[in-house]
C-alpha cells in the first residue's frame, strides 16, 4: 500500500497503523461469510405504498370492480396466475418468470395493527419490529451484527446516497454508493505512479479507527442535556464518521476495480431502478463479497391520478427486473441470487374521488430467483371483510424475512428477528 | 456560534466576531432578522395564468402533427427557473446581513417540506419560500395557518383536490404527524374529522393564488381532539397548538436542528416550556436557546454533522471564495443528499447521521477539492462535473457553458507569515476548520504532509493541506 511513496520517514506509530490497516484488508478478503460464491439477497423497496390490488389483481371478485369503477383493470387484460388473481398487464416479463417457475407471489402480507403513516410503516418493515415497538437497528443490520461479524464492509451494499434503515447495525456495516467511478477520493494534485503525500496521509487520516484519538464522550459533564435516558447509547456522530470513512476507503478501491473490469453486455431500459440493478449485476459478476444488495424504486404514493402513474411504475419495474434476470442468467449467477420486493403498505380498496387511492394495509410481495419455488402463497385477503376499508393481512412479513434468513442466507432467523415466525415453502 | 446559528463566516467575519461577547452576538443575530427586509424576488417569479397555459398545452396534443413545442418550452422554462431559484437562495445565505433568518427559513423548509417534483412550478416554490422567510422568526401558529393556504403545499399534499363530499386526508394527516403534534398524539378519527375542516381551500389557477370556495367547504359539526364544534381549518390549527405535544414536537425539532441529534427529554421539556411561555413566538425562544448553557455544553458542541447546505455555504465562506456555478452547486447538493426545493418526502430531510454514507462522505471530500482547486486540478472523472444539469424534472434542459472555476486565493485564507511555520499553520487552520485544536493523530498527519512537501510552501502545497484537512471526519462536524 505504501510502496515507493514513503520517501519520507513515517513515525513508528503511523507505520504500525498502516500495517494494521493492511492486515484488516487482507483479513476481509479471506472472510468465509461472503457472497463471492454463496447466496445473495437483493432487496427492492417500492417506496410510497404500492397499490398491491392493481399489481396482483383479484379479477374474479366483483367487489374489486365495484370498489374501483375507474381504476379497476378489466379481467380480460389480466395475466392470470390462477382462477382468482393475476398480474397487472404491464408485468409480462414477470408472468413469464412465474411460468418458468422462478417467481413466487406472496399474497396479503402485512402485520398486526397496521400503521398508515409512510414513515412509521417503513420503519416497521425496515426494523422488523412490532407495530407498537420502536427499534432503531434494521433487520439486515441485525443480520450483519449476528452473522457477519468481522466481514468486509461490502457485505451489504445499498445503491443510492442514503443508507436504508434496514442496514442500521450496532457495528455499522455496509456501504452506500450510486456511481462506482465517483466512489473514490481524488487528491488535489493529479499524479501517476506513486501515491502523492496528500493521498498517503489521506489514507492515514481516514484509515484507522483509533480509540485513543476518539473525541471525549459527549456526556461526561453532567449538564442538563446529557442525562441518560436519551439514545446516547448509540454511537456518537464522530465515531460514526470515523467508521464510515474507514469503510469508504476500504471498499472504494475494490468497487472501482470491479466496475472497471466488469462490463455488462445486457441492455437495460432507462431509469433509476434499471441503473441500480445493472450496477448490482456488475458487482455480482465481479465477485464483490456482498451478501445483501439494496435498491429502491420510488413514486408509489398515488393519491390522485393513479392510472397513468401506476402503469408507468409497473412498466419500469417489469422492464428493469426482466433485464436483471436475463443478465444474471447470462452470467450463470441466477441460481445464487434471490430478489425480494416490499412496500410499506398497500392502498385502500376503494378508489378516492381524485382517481387515486389512499394509504392502505396488506399487499403482495414478490420473491424471485433461480432457486425460488414458483407459485401463489398465502391467501388473497377478502375484499368484503375489511379493516377501515383496507385489506387484512394473513401472512406476517417477518415470515418472509425469516424464511429468507433461514433457508437462503442460512442464518438463524430467531436470532435476527427475535422470534421464530412460521416458514413459507418459497425456496426449492 | 457563527457556524451553528448562521452559516459560518469568512476569515474577516470571524475576526470581527471575535471579542464581541455572546450577548451582543445573539442580539445582533436575532435583531438583524427583525429589521432586514425580505430580499428581492428573482425577476421571473411572477404569477401567471396557469389555466390558460395548461389549456394551450392540452390543445397542442390534439394537433395532427403531434408536436409538443409548448409543453417542452414550458418545462424548459420551469427547469431554468427552479435552477435559478436554488442559486438565488444559496446566494442569499452567502451574503445576507440576517443569516439567522435564512437559517430558520431553511429549518421551516425542512419542516413544511414541499417538493417542486410534484408542485412543478417555480413561482409557487418561490412564494412558499417567501412566506417561510416572512414568518421565519415569527409566530408558529400564524405560519402554520399561512402554510395551510400556501398553493405549493396545497398541491403537494392534495389539499387542492379536497372536496366537501370527499375530503382528502393527506394534508390533515401530515399536519398532525409531521407539522404539529407528532405521531401517537392523534387518532385516525381526528384525521377524518379535521380533513373536513380544510375543505373549500382552493388554488386559483388564473392567478396562482389561494382562494376560499365557501360552497366546497364543509361547515358542519366536527369532533376533533375531544372537542366538538363547527371547526374551520384555522380552528383546527389553534386546537393543535394547545396540545402539550405540539410544543414538545417543535422543541425537539428545533434543538435537533441547532444543537444536537439526540436531545434528552429534559432539554426538550425545557425548550417546550419556553415555547409555550412565549406563545409560539420564535424570536424570543431562539434568543434564549442561543444564550443557554446547554447550547454550549459538551453534548451539543461539535457533535452535529453539517447539513449539505451548511457544508457548502460554510466551506465557501471559510475559503473566502464564491459558491460554484448554479448547475454545479445543484448537482453537488443532489450528491450530498439535500436538494433545495426538492426534499425527499414530506418528512423533510432526516438529518444527523443520515447525511453521511460512504458515498456522500467521499463526495464531500472531493467537492472540497473542487471548491479549493477549481478546474485547475480537476481530473477528467471529477464527480462535480455535471453531465448536463439535472433539474429535478425528468426532462430538464441541458446546460453547457459552465464557467471555469479558478483555484482559491490562498493569501486570503492563510497568513503569509505562517506558511513556513508548520506547527502554527496547522494550529491556525485547525481552529478555523474544526473550531478546536486537531487531535494528536490528525495534527501529526498534517505536519507530516507539510514535511513531505518541504521545502515547498507554495500555493499548491497550501491548497493540498486545506484539502487534506477537509478530507477528515472532523471537518464534517459543526
Amino acid at each position: 500500500m505504501l510502496g515507493a511513496a514513503a520517501s519520507w520517514t513515517l513515525p513508528v506509530f503511523l507505520e504500525r497503523t498502516f500495517f494494521t490497516l493492511d492486515a484488516m484488508a487482507a483479513d476481509a478478503a479471506t472472510q468465509t461469510v461472503t457472497g463471492k460464491d454463496g447466496t445473495i439477497l437483493v432487496v427492492l423497496q417500492m417506496a410510497g405504498g404500492n397499490d398491491g390490488l392493481n399489481m396482483v389483481v383479484p379479477f374474479a371478485d366483483d367487489a374489486y370492480y365495484r370498489s374501483r369503477p375507474k381504476l379497476g383493470i378489466p379481467a380480460d387484460q389480466i395475466l392470470k396466475l390462477d382462477s382468482y388473481a393475476g398480474l397487472n398487464p404491464k408485468l409480462a416479463g414477470l408472468k413469464s418468470l412465474f411460468d418458468e417457475g422462478h417467481l413466487s407471489v406472496i399474497q396479503g402480507v402485512g402485520y398486526p395493527n397496521p400503521n398508515r403513516s409512510h414513515f412509521r410503516s417503513t420503519e416497521i418493515w425496515q426494523t422488523a419490529s412490532d407495530a407498537d415497538r420502536n427499534e432503531n437497528e434494521g433487520w439486515l443490520g441485525k443480520y450483519f451484527d449476528n452473522c457477519c461479524a468481522g466481514a468486509d464492509p461490502t457485505v451489504g451494499v445499498a445503491i443510492g446516497d442514503q443508507m436504508p434503515q434496514a442496514f442500521v447495525a450496532r457495528t455499522p456495516t455496509g456501504v452506500t454508493f450510486s456511481k462506482p467511478e465517483q466512489f473514490r477520493w481524488v487528491p488535489s494534485e493529479k499524479r501517476n505512479g506513486p501515491m502523492s503525500a496528500e493521498e498517503t496521509f489521506f489514507r492515514q487520516l481516514n484509515g484507522v479507527t483509533d480509540d485513543d484519538a476518539a473525541p471525549p464522550a459527549a456526556n461526561d459533564g453532567g449538564s442538563i442535556a446529557a442525562i441518560p435516558g436519551s439514545t446516547k447509547a448509540n454511537q456518537s456522530a464522530a465515531d460514526f464518521l470515523q467508521r464510515t470513512a474507514l469503510d469508504a476507503q476500504l471498499s472504494s478501491d475494490k468497487i472501482l476495480a470491479i466496475a472497471r473490469k466488469t462490463k455488462s453486455n445486457m441492455p437495460y431500459p432507462p431509469g433509476q431502478l434499471a441503473a441500480s440493478l445493472s450496477l448490482i449485476a456488475r458487482m455480482i459478476a465481479g465477485g464483490l463479497p456482498t451478501r445483501v444488495y439494496y435498491a429502491s424504486q420510488g413514486g408509489f404514493d398515488t393519491h390522485a391520478g393513479q392510472l397513468g402513474t401506476h402503469d408507468r411504475l409497473m412498466t419500469e419495474l417489469n422492464a428493469a427486473l426482466s433485464a436483471f434476470v436475463a443478465d444474471l442468467k447470462e452470467q450463470g449467477n441466477f441460481d445464487r441470487v434471490l430478489l425480494m420486493t416490499f412496500s410499506e403498505f398497500g392502498r385502500r380498496v376503494a378508489e378516492n374521488a381524485n382517481g387515486g387511492t389512499d394509504h392502505g394495509a396488506a399487499a403482495p410481495m414478490f420473491v424471485l430467483g433461480g432457486a425460488v419455488k414458483a407459485g401463489l402463497f398465502g391467501k388473497y385477503p377478502s375484499l368484503s371483510d375489511l379493516d377501515h376499508g383496507d385489506l387484512k393481512f394473513n401472512t406476517d412479513f417477518r415470515s418472509v424475512y425469516g424464511t429468507i434468513l433461514d433457508r437462503w442466507l442460512k442464518a438463524p432467523s430467531e436470532l435476527v428477528l427475535g422470534h421464530k415466525f412460521s416458514s413459507l415453502p418459497l425456496i426449492g | 456560534m457563527l457556524n451553528r446559528a448562521a452559516f459560518g463566516g469568512t476569515p474577516e467575519e470571524i475576526e470581527a466576531a471575535r471579542g464581541k461577547g455572546l450577548a451582543k452576538m445573539v442580539r445582533e443575530l436575532v435583531d438583524a432578522s427583525a429589521t432586514s427586509p425580505n430580499p428581492l424576488a428573482p425577476a421571473w417569479a411572477q404569477p401567471r395564468n396557469i389555466r390558460d397555459i395548461r389549456m394551450a398545452i392540452r390543445e397542442e396534443k390534439n394537433e395532427p402533427d403531434g408536436r409538443k413545442d409548448k409543453r417542452r418550452e414550458f418545462r424548459q422554462m420551469e427547469g431554468e427557473n427552479i435552477l435559478d431559484l436554488r442559486r438565488w437562495w444559496l446566494s442569499q445565505m452567502m451574503v445576507t446581513p440576517a443569516p439567522l433568518m435564512e437559517k430558520m427559513t431553511l429549518f421551516w423548509h425542512g419542516h413544511f417540506a414541499t417538493s417542486v417534483e410534484k408542485v412543478q412550478d417555480g413561482y409557487w416554490m418561490w412564494r412558499q419560500n417567501d412566506v417561510l422567510r416572512r414568518h421565519a422568526l415569527g409566530n408558529f401558529a400564524t405560519l402554520t395557518k399561512e402554510i395551510s393556504r400556501d398553493p405549493a403545499m396545497m398541491i403537494y399534499l392534495d389539499l387542492q383536490q379536497s372536496r366537501k363530499e370527499h375530503p382528502n386526508e393527506n394534508w390533515a394527516r401530515e399536519l398532525m404527524e409531521l407539522f404539529t403534534v407528532g405521531i401517537g398524539h392523534y387518532s385516525e378519527e381526528d384525521i377524518r374529522e379535521s380533513a373536513r375542516a380544510f375543505t373549500g381551500y382552493r388554488v386559483d389557477m388564473t392567478t396562482q393564488q389561494f382562494r376560499f370556495a365557501p360552497r366546497q367547504a364543509d361547515v358542519g359539526s366536527k369532533a376533533f381532539m375531544g372537542k366538538t364544534g363547527n371547526w374551520s381549518g384555522d380552528d383546527i390549527i389553534d386546537i393543535l397548538m394547545k396540545q402539550p405535544a405540539c410544543a414538545q414536537f417543535l422543541a425537539r425539532k428545533l434543538w435537533r436542528f441547532f444543537a444536537e441529534d439526540d436531545p434528552s427529554a429534559q432539554i426538550v421539556d425545557a425548550v417546550a416550556a419556553r415555547i409555550r411561555e412565549h406563545n409560539f413566538e420564535m424570536r424570543p425562544v431562539l434568543s434564549e436557546i442561543f444564550s443557554s448553557k446547554e447550547f454550549f455544553s459538551d453534548a451539543a458542541m461539535r457533535t452535529q454533522i453539517k447539513s449539505p447546505v451548511q457544508y457548502l455555504i460554510q466551506t465557501t465562506k471559510l475559503l473566502a471564495t464564491d459558491p460554484p456555478a448554479a448547475p454545479v452547486a445543484q448537482n453537488a447538493m443532489r450528491q450530498m443528499g439535500q436538494i433545495l426545493f426538492a426534499p425527499p418526502n414530506v418528512k423533510g430531510w432526516d438529518g444527523g447521521k443520515a447525511w453521511v454514507s460512504t458515498s456522500t462522505l467521499l463526495f464531500r471530500y472531493n467537492f472540497a477539492n473542487y471548491l479549493i482547486n477549481g478546474d485547475a486540478m480537476r481530473p477528467p472523472a471529477d464527480p462535480s462535473k455535471p453531465k448536463g444539469a439535472d433539474l429535478g424534472f425528468r426532462r430538464g434542459p441541458l446546460l453547457a457553458d459552465i464557467p471555469r472555476r479558478d483555484p482559491i486565493d490562498v493569501s486570503k485564507v492563510i497568513p503569509q507569515e505562517l506558511r513556513a511555520k508548520p506547527a502554527e499553520l496547522v494550529a491556525h487552520l485547525s481552529t478555523r476548520l474544526f473550531q478546536a485544536p486537531a487531535p494528536d493523530k490528525e495534527r501529526e498527519a498534517f505536519l507530516q504532509y507539510l514535511k513531505a512537501r518541504e521545502p515547498d510552501t507554495g500555493d499548491v502545497t497550501m491548497r493540498g493541506l486545506l484539502h487534506l484537512m477537509m478530507s477528515t471526519p472532523q471537518f464534517q462536524l459543526a
